[in-house]
């Protein structure tokens, strides 16, 4: 069920992309699958760092556990190992030395997972969680050497993504929450802000300026919209905007328009330029700075529920499983 | 943009058509050189600056991209009235929504100088410019014009056809501007799914699945009941929009205009009680407020039955249903078999004018989170038969963070919100005094008051 799309050249058209033209599409980018996939959704994905030498993707599914795959240069995939857990893996991320992946897991644990020794620690213990270190009230910061959290900190409602650049944090919550972190020394909250958004959140991601700081973050929604939004902008009004996706018919406004949830938002590491895969099937790469979209992939058969991108972006990775969205019974 | 130099000295020809930029300042006799914009007939969709206004500050030159932004575009506009439409499905400009109802305190004729007035495409950025007018005029002023209103209303109406044709995920909080409004339940779909993989290792799908279809039918007629926008629920809506200024205080609770039972008003009244979510019924009285956040709280609103949301069963309760102690607790309801409320959630429906509060009812639908307190009577609804106590229904979900909920039975309405210890059976309250509620024997009769503990 995870593709893997190779696109050297970003922005300028992916290679080996071709419109499809047979009835399956589980497929149509006719990009690189990779090789034994989870057999449930997958919840997330993420590249190794870039001081891991190779590329390592880590997957976690709702089939209760976490796998890992080396990418080789040839787009071909390896499948290294894998972690169990006892309940759905919400989210997963590398430290920074790429040695050792943190995972999540709605049995409300968080597990340390020490590539080298393949060993995995229970290192904390957790309400329902969205994504490693937090839970739903309250925000966790963890110091790995630790087996207690470092710190804690109320959140007026469920976490449903977050996202961390040190040293900046933004957790987006139930009922259009959106908070920041300041992490420097002790993490502290550093602005409640309002949801640009009218609806649900579903995922956030934090753009870097050409400082490589943490400037603003992107934020999705159920509505097929994102919303591009910069902490201190020096003109707010114009700087932040929002902008409509995943949605089925483009202009065309006599019909009524399928919306589609915006799944996940990676953005590439070098050009600053951003991903986002929805609920439609369908993948697309759009220019924040020039507020234009760059590509839209041909539609997959299932939604997209997971994106991310290498750490040099020459390698875009996206999960096709079922989210969850049709829920009309 | 190059600045016009002929606006600069007020004589460009082109006046908004001109391809330069013409600042704010100055020029203002360029618009009238020649071109009166206003003469233009349907505006361009691309933002040329839309009738009537001299300046092309708000302009963002990357709309002209056509980029993926949907261009504001403004209908049918008169300069004195004020009155647009959306184009296109739920575009309109919030930011003008918002500077219009000033009340005209920017002039909304002739003097368009305010490029703060949120002429973006981000029709959001209104909200976060707190230099604006807008905000000051919105914090200020607690009524706003009837043509505002109307207009809010129209997009929220607009709004809720697409939402509902679009088949966009439906358990979603919905605001127009910044703060919720209320009957809608906002639920991800990894909860729905953590709920449907724990019932089905629990052997128990049929509950999900009606805690799904209750969920879902409150959320349609919530939408419809927006979308018909009757006079009962626009009153409402405009109440709750005006007086959301200050989110914990739970305006209203559940049935206001019915007069039902349960003195919701003055419940409601009192702060305290902005934690906790209900699903609202009103209208046959059976109270309990609509649900609803905005921080999480329910605050009620007269009409809209709501949300609440199934909890789970109670092995690991993810906490959005409630299992964590400091969730507020969806309001489950529940599923479910006793007949008297399985007839309650969906044939209620037929007894309400609103869309009734669909779930109660039996508990052994979801479970709740008894939150911290122990006992937040969670129940509600009741069957039919029960109408004239129920009231109560408060649970109250309480975060950690709330208040002293129990000690604030709002006055008058204290014997009807709670019960008495000895209305209640031993098992109900052995359940109000157990940490959570155990499905399938969730009590329906409010708590005792003194049992609830923050």
């Amino acid at each position: 069920m995870s593709l893997f799309g190779t696109n050297t050249g970003f922005g300028t058209g992916g290679t080996g992309v071709f419109g499809s033209t047979t009835t399956d599409s589980h497929n149509p980018m006719k990009d690189v699958e990779v090789s034994s996939p989870p057999d449930d959704s997958i919840s997330c994905l993420a590249f190794s760092p870039p001081t891991l030498p190779g590329n390592f993707l880590i997957g976690g599914s709702w089939a209760n556990d976490v796998r890992c795959w080396e990418v080789q240069d040839n787009g071909q995939t390896v499948p290294k190992a894998q972690q169990m857990h006892t309940g759905p893996v919400l989210d997963a991320c590398w430290s920074d030395d790429g040695s050792k992946v943190f995972t999540a897991s709605c049995d409300k644990t968080a597990k340390m997972w020490d590539l080298n020794s393949n060993q995995a620690m229970q290192i904390a213990q957790l309400c329902y969680d969205r994504q490693l270190g937090q839970n739903t009230e309250g925000t966790l910061f963890w110091d790995t050497r630790s087996p207690n959290p470092m710190m804690s900190l109320q959140m007026p409602e469920r976490c449903y993504c977050a996202d961390v650049v040190y040293p900046m944090a933004v957790v987006a919550t139930a009922e259009r929450g959106l908070i920041v972190y300041h992490l420097e020394n002790q993490p502290s909250e550093f602005r409640r802000i309002d949801s640009p958004l009218k609806h649900q959140h579903r995922c956030v991601a934090i753009f870097k300026d050409k400082q490589n700081k943490p400037t603003g973050f992107a934020l999705g929604s159920i509505e097929g919209r994102v919303a591009i939004h910069y902490i201190n902008p020096p003109n707010p009004a114009k700087d932040n905007f929002t902008f409509k996706c995943h949605r089925s018919n483009g202009t065309n406004t006599s019909t009524p328009q399928d919306i589609y949830a915006v799944n996940a938002i990676s953005f590439h590491p070098v050009h600053g330029t951003l991903a986002t895969v929805g609920s439609d099937g369908r993948f697309s790469f759009w220019d924040k700075d020039a507020r234009t979209k760059l590509k839209t992939s041909e539609q997959l058969d299932q939604p997209i529920t997971a994106c991310c991108f290498n750490h040099n972006g020459n390698i875009f990775a996206y999960a096709s499983s079922y989210d969850w969205s049709k829920v009309q019974i | 943009m190059p600045v016009c130099q002929f606006f600069l000295q007020g004589r460009c020809k082109f006046g908004d058509d001109c391809w330069n930029e013409h600042s704010r300042e100055g020029g203002r006799g360029g618009g009238g050189g020649g071109y009166n914009s206003n003469n233009r007939g349907p505006p361009p969709q691309q933002n040329r600056g839309g009738g009537g206004f001299g300046n092309k500050v708000w302009v963002n030159p990357s709309q002209q991209r056509g980029g993926y932004v949907q261009p504001s575009s403004f209908g049918s506009r008169n300069n004195d009235q004020w009155s647009r439409r959306d184009g296109g499905g739920g575009g309109s400009d919030w930011g003008r929504g918002g500077g219009g109802g000033g009340g005209g305190s920017f002039g909304r004729r002739e003097n368009i100088k305010s490029s703060e007035f949120g002429f973006s495409q981000n029709r959001f950025s209104a909200l976060d410019t707190p230099s604006t007018f807008d905000k000051g005029r919105r914090a200020a002023t607690t009524t706003r014009g009837d043509e505002d209103n109307s207009r809010i209303c129209e997009t929220i109406q607009s709004d809720m056809e697409v939402w509902e044709s679009s088949g966009q995920w439906g358990f979603s909080t919905y605001s127009h501007a910044k703060n919720p409004l209320s009957g809608f339940s906002d639920l991800s779909p990894e909860e729905l799914r953590l709920e449907y993989y724990t019932s089905r290792a629990s052997g128990n799908l049929q509950n999900y699945i009606n805690g799904i279809n209750q969920l879902l039918s409150q959320w349609r007629s919530r939408v419809r009941e927006l979308k018909v926008m009757n006079a009962s629920t626009r009153a409402a809506l405009i109440t709750e929009l005006n007086s959301t200024v200050s989110q914990e205080s739970s305006t209203g609770f559940g049935s206001t205009d019915t007069g039902s039972a349960f003195g919701s008003k003055s419940f409601g009244a009192s702060d305290q009680l902005s934690t906790f979510s209900f699903p609202g019924a009103p209208a046959t009285g059976f109270g309990s407020p609509s649900v609803l956040p905005s921080t999480g709280f329910g605050s009620a609103s007269s009409a809209p039955p709501t949300s609440g949301f199934a909890g789970a069963p109670t092995a690991p309760p993810p906490p959005g249903f409630g299992g964590a102690p400091t969730a507020p607790p969806p309001t489950g309801f529940g599923a479910t078999s006793p007949p008297t409320a399985s007839s309650f959630s969906f044939a209620a429906s037929d007894k309400t004018s609103n869309a009734a509060p669909s779930g109660f009812g039996s508990a052994s639908g979801f479970s709740f989170s008894a939150g911290t307190g122990g006992g937040f009577g969670t129940g509600f609804g009741a069957t039919a038969t029960t109408t004239s106590t129920f009231g109560s229904t408060s649970a109250f979900g309480q975060p950690s963070t709330s208040v002293p909920a129990p000690a604030v039975p709002a006055s008058g309405a204290t014997d009807s919100l709670f019960s008495t210890e000895s209305s209640l059976t031993s098992e109900e309250l052995n359940q109000f005094k157990a940490k959570r509620f155990t499905l399938g024997q969730i009590p329906l009769k409010p708590p005792p008051a003194n049992l609830l503990v923050v």
